[in-house]
């Protein structure tokens, strides 16, 4: 690509969120450039991909980094581009091409509770952010429209209007979970990006239960739908475009973004207002990227916050053979939960968290334990058949607390495109780890109550990571101690937004994803009013603004 | 409702059934006329996408033209709120307007010509008292010469409307008759099922033997076994119309899936048991190219196996139909194509939609998938987006061969054209010719009268 591009919006990341802030922009009638350091990647492909591969349990497989944009992967090994600080590994997994990460994803969609947003207040841990739960909730319910989200109403989210769609049909096994656990725990539907029932011209889900790694029919909604719904709505996407430095003028306003092509031919991109959309990691290595005379600490980092406050939900779990045939794998990967733990009085003394079943397959995890245990033969089937009935899985979705020293900074080593890397500076504090020694009496009784046998907890102290990345740019009223503010701009520049989950003061309980898109509607109307915007939105952004 | 409205509809009622006066808008009747409106599926054309229920402004492409539908809503200035019984009988049944201008047969009023007397006024009473007027008109319909002549239509209806009611065949059951009477009629399937002759009248002689309806085929739903629907049993024909789809059998798409939308899947069971009786007797119209029953071809085939191992090509235009096939639809219709344990997910063996010789409806159903509009359902995604005339192509060869009629063929060229919306109509300029050719006949046979005058006189005074 050869001369000189220009929007009045320039988006850095054609992600889900970054991509729907780009769409509504767009049909308010502003001109919309989204630079993708990526490659664009053909669906059709993607799922030729995966099913003709015999790797099925790798969910990065089909998504293999490209050399000028990479991104972590790490089996069979780890490829080494997000460097590993310590203490505790932070292994996240993200894609880096058109349409983002959730090219694969469970499409868990949820919103927060309302106590999520004042976790200081009420519990004395984290922070409160600088936004109400019922500021929010038209926006989500603007991002549930367009995701086309289906869900249950008793998951602890108020709401003020319906879900746009009924519970996708809840899978045999999940329902055994509910008849069973009840009434110790309540097993309701997940909230979900995903059809039940024909929804914006894509169809009902099938029960593939391949959502990660591709959704094959397209009933959940990938960042690649909102890539579409973008440049239907008029926006313009640079594929292949590695923005590596952000431009400021003397008054600190930004001025434009460069990026290498793959041959690394250097192009900057000028614009009026910029929206920082890439990822909680992408996101502020590219601010710290971005240093100068003027700003030594990268742009939007007076507070010395980006990169900061590194947040996921670590995950324990115990695995073990129900009494009965569940035969996991029928429907969604991600069907139900239990949700009666992600807020009360507890969380002054440890974290609130979820309690989550897999519907995944089993077959394949029961395939490669038996080969291990060298078992063969007719037992092998035997065995086989046996254990993929029954073997099932409970996990926590665990909260962490914002802490400045799990952090994203610039490692020394650089990419092929001689870019430094990001690097992971992280810890899972007692809060957190107090809370897994406590659902482990759950995950006991929730093996009780099933007939469980052959119980196996997930190794002591060890915690699997979820790819919810937030933090590193919290959202804050204090220019001090955050790097935006509540509407996403950054305190030091008027013209650079960030959208992103990273903007997230705290991380719930919940996959943030939903939170992430709310939040950048919320932007893009802060940016460019919408004519036809809902009252209650309106009300608010005045409010906020006037105080 | 204003009070003039209703003397006129009181009016109207006493000259046409003053049996009727009293119940005029008894909920009874309202509630039959708007079966009737169902039945006879008038929302379909008389409503525009995203708009008003029976405001009008669909724009109905034709051979001749696009005829943009009218509002049929009781709005005094906009829609038909003026209307007399009577006139509304003469619009229905013989297709000429309140104002005397004659309607365009794109309104099947030669098959509600056969609707009875009591059923138009269950229909008037509906449309007057049941429906919400909405005071918006849509654009006027503007045909090319001659058609945009309404007048020339009087000529088309004096040969080709057969004005008179259904009367009952008494040889026949009560179930026939009112088949009969649902599909000739209200129903309007030989709308479309039936073929039209160059003037683009139906073909009576060979009621139901299949049409066009824009880029989709309607097939041939006569009793003959392999062309038409006689090895269906009658349950097979009431689950098609009531559900869309017959399993093992075809599933409705296009033009049929919005019938089955708006209109079929409210029929009362026994009216689409009553269809479905008189379809299994209409007479059978063969096509010799149907070597077999068109739903019965293929079997389950796993073309997987040959794919696996082998890397895809980096350009998808170079893809096989088995690899297309394994990336677009294997995952729902299964590797084998054996579609869903329960028939939801249909198999694409025994299914007409790969079993005919005619595959235009095979190209159509990958392009634009099948919707319904009422449950927002997508009940199958459509393609046009993403494959390319020759990925069609090869996607579809790919089905035939392995599900479905073998010796049946898709070209890039066929798939092009349905794709721009089917081959361009020559009606205006055939018809044009012939009113050119009409003329000149008649100059011609009247300089050889006066020369014959002239020679007869000549010879006279001889």
């Amino acid at each position: 690509m050869s001369g000189q591009l220009s929007a009045d919006i320039v988006v850095i990341g054609s992600g889900i969120i970054g991509s729907l802030a780009a769409r509504r922009l767009a049909q308010q009638g502003a001109s919309v450039l989204i630079l993708e350091a990526g490659p664009r990647l053909e669906r059709a492909r993607v799922v030729a991909a995966f099913r003709n591969s015999p790797i099925k349990g790798n969910w990065m497989a089909p998504y293999p980094p490209s050399p000028w944009a990479p991104h972590p992967i790490y089996v069979p090994q780890d490829n080494g581009y997000l460097k590993q600080a310590g203490p505790y590994p932070y292994p996240a997994e993200y894609i880096r091409a058109v349409g983002g990460t959730t090219w694969h994803w469970a499409a868990q969609a949820w919103r927060l509770v309302p106590n999520d947003v004042r976790i200081k207040s009420l519990y004395g841990v984290g922070v409160d952010w600088p936004l109400s739960y019922e500021e929010l909730d038209p926006w989500y319910q603007e991002a549930e429209e367009i995701l086309g989200v289906a869900g249950a109403d008793n998951t602890g989210s108020p709401r003020q209007h319906p879900f746009p769609m009924e519970p996708v049909a809840e899978p045999w096994s999940m329902r055994r979970f509910r008849e069973r656990l009840a009434p110790a725990y309540p097993v309701v539907a997940n909230t979900v990006a995903r059809n039940s029932r024909g929804y914006d011209g894509r169809p009902a889900c099938v029960g593939n239960n391949s959502c990660q790694p591709i959704c094959p029919v397209n009933a959940q909604y990938l960042g690649i739908n909102a890539v579409e719904a973008a440049e239907a709505a008029g926006a313009k996407v640079v594929p292949n475009a590695v923005v590596f430095r952000i431009e400021h003028d003397a008054k600190g306003r930004i001025a434009a973004v460069h990026y290498y092509a793959p041959d690394k031919s250097e192009h900057r991109v000028t614009g009026a207002t910029f929206i920082l959309a890439a990822n909680g990691i992408e996101s502020p290595k590219l601010l710290l990227l971005s240093a100068s005379d003027k700003y030594p600490n990268g742009l939007a980092n007076s507070s010395g916050m980006v990169g900061r406050h590194l947040m996921d939900h670590p995950s324990t779990s115990l695995t073990f053979y129900a009494d009965e045939e569940l035969w996991l794998g029928r429907g969604p990967q991600s069907p139900s939960s239990i949700n009666t733990l992600r807020d009360g009085a507890f969380r002054s003394q440890h974290a609130p968290y979820r309690l989550d079943f897999t519907n995944i397959s089993q077959v394949l995890n029961v395939t490669g334990d038996l080969i291990k245990e060298g078992v063969y033969g007719a037992e092998f089937e035997k065995q086989l058949r046996w254990r993929a009935a029954r073997q099932v899985n409970v996990k926590n979705v665990l909260e962490v607390l914002p802490n400045p020293d799990n952090r994203i900074t610039l490692s020394a080593e650089k990419d092929a495109m001689g870019i430094p890397k990001p690097e992971a500076h992280y810890a899972i504090d007692d809060y957190t780890r107090r809370a897994a020694e406590v659902s482990k009496a759950d995950f006991a009784r929730i093996a009780e109550l099933m007939g469980g046998t052959g119980l196996r907890y997930s190794a002591e102290g060890q915690f699997a990571n979820n790819q919810h990345i937030t933090g590193t740019m919290s959202m804050g009223n204090d220019p001090a101690s955050s790097v935006v503010d509540a509407f996403g701009r950054t305190h030091d520049h008027e013209n650079l937004f960030v959208c992103s989950t990273g903007v997230m003061p705290t991380a719930a309980t919940m996959n943030s994803t939903l939170t992430g898109v709310a939040l950048a509607l919320r932007t893009a109307e802060h940016i460019l009013p919408a004519k036809n915007a809902h009252a209650a939105t309106a009300h608010s952004s005045h409010e906020a603004s006037l105080a | 409702m204003n009070a003039s409205i209703h003397c006129l509809l009181l009016l109207g009622l006493l000259v046409a059934a003053p049996a009727h006066a009293a119940d005029a808008t008894d909920a009874a009747l309202l509630q039959r006329g708007q079966y009737l409106a169902t039945a006879g599926d008038c929302v379909a054309c008389h409503t525009a996408p995203g708009g008003k229920p029976y405001a009008g402004g669909l724009t109905v492409p034709t051979p001749v033209g696009n005829i943009i539908s009218t509002n049929i809503t009781p709005s005094t200035n906009a829609g038909i709120g003026n209307y007399t019984e009577q006139q509304f009988r003469d619009a229905l049944r013989r297709g000429i307007r309140a104002d005397g201008a004659r309607l365009y047969p794109a309104m099947p009023y030669t098959s509600y010509a056969q609707v009875t007397d009591d059923d138009v006024h269950a229909l008037y009473t509906y449309f007057m008292h049941g429906v919400a007027p909405v005071d918006s008109k849509p654009a006027p319909t503007r045909l090319p010469f001659p058609f945009n002549l309404r007048l020339s239509m009087a000529a088309w209806n004096l040969l080709f409307l057969d004005g008179k009611p259904f009367t009952p065949d008494p040889a026949k059951g009560a179930a026939w008759n009112r088949g009969a009477y649902l599909v000739r009629g209200l129903a309007h399937c030989s709308t479309c099922h039936t073929p039209r002759n160059l003037l683009m009248a139906e073909q009576s002689s060979r009621e139901l033997a299949g049409g066009a309806v824009g880029t989709w085929r309607a097939p041939n739903i006569t009793s003959d076994v392999n062309s038409g629907i006689g090895g269906w049993s009658e349950q097979d024909l009431v689950d098609y119309l009531k559900l869309g789809h017959a399993r093992g059998k075809a599933q409705a798409a296009g033009p049929m899936a919005e019938a089955v939308d708006h209109s079929l899947q409210y029929l009362e069971p026994a009216d689409l048991q009553a269809i479905a009786t008189y379809l299994k007797t209409v007479p059978a119209q063969h096509d010799p190219a149907d070597t077999r029953a068109v739903g019965s071809w293929g079997a389950a085939f796993n073309g997987m196996a040959d794919q696996r191992g082998t890397a895809l090509p980096d350009d998808t235009a170079q893809w096989t139909g088995a690899q297309l096939y394994d990336a677009h639809c294997a995952s729902c219709h299964q590797a084998s194509g054996e579609g869903s344990f329960d028939g939801g997910l249909p198999p694409l063996f025994h299914n007409t939609a790969t079993g005919r010789a005619d595959t235009g409806n095979l190209v159509m159903v990958i392009l634009e998938g099948i919707r319904w509009t009422n449950d927002s359902g997508v009940h199958m995604p459509g393609f046009a987006h993403a494959l390319s005339d020759h990925q069609v192509a090869s996607l579809a060869n790919y089905l035939t061969l392995r599900y479905g009629n073998p010796v049946a063929r898709i070209t890039a060229t066929q798939v092009a054209s349905l794709r721009a919306g089917g081959a361009p109509s020559h009606l205006a300029a055939l018809v044009r010719l012939a009113m050119v050719v009409v003329v000149v006949l008649i100059l011609a046979i009247l300089v050889l009268w006066r020369r014959r005058k002239r020679r007869r006189t000549s010879s006279g005074q001889a």
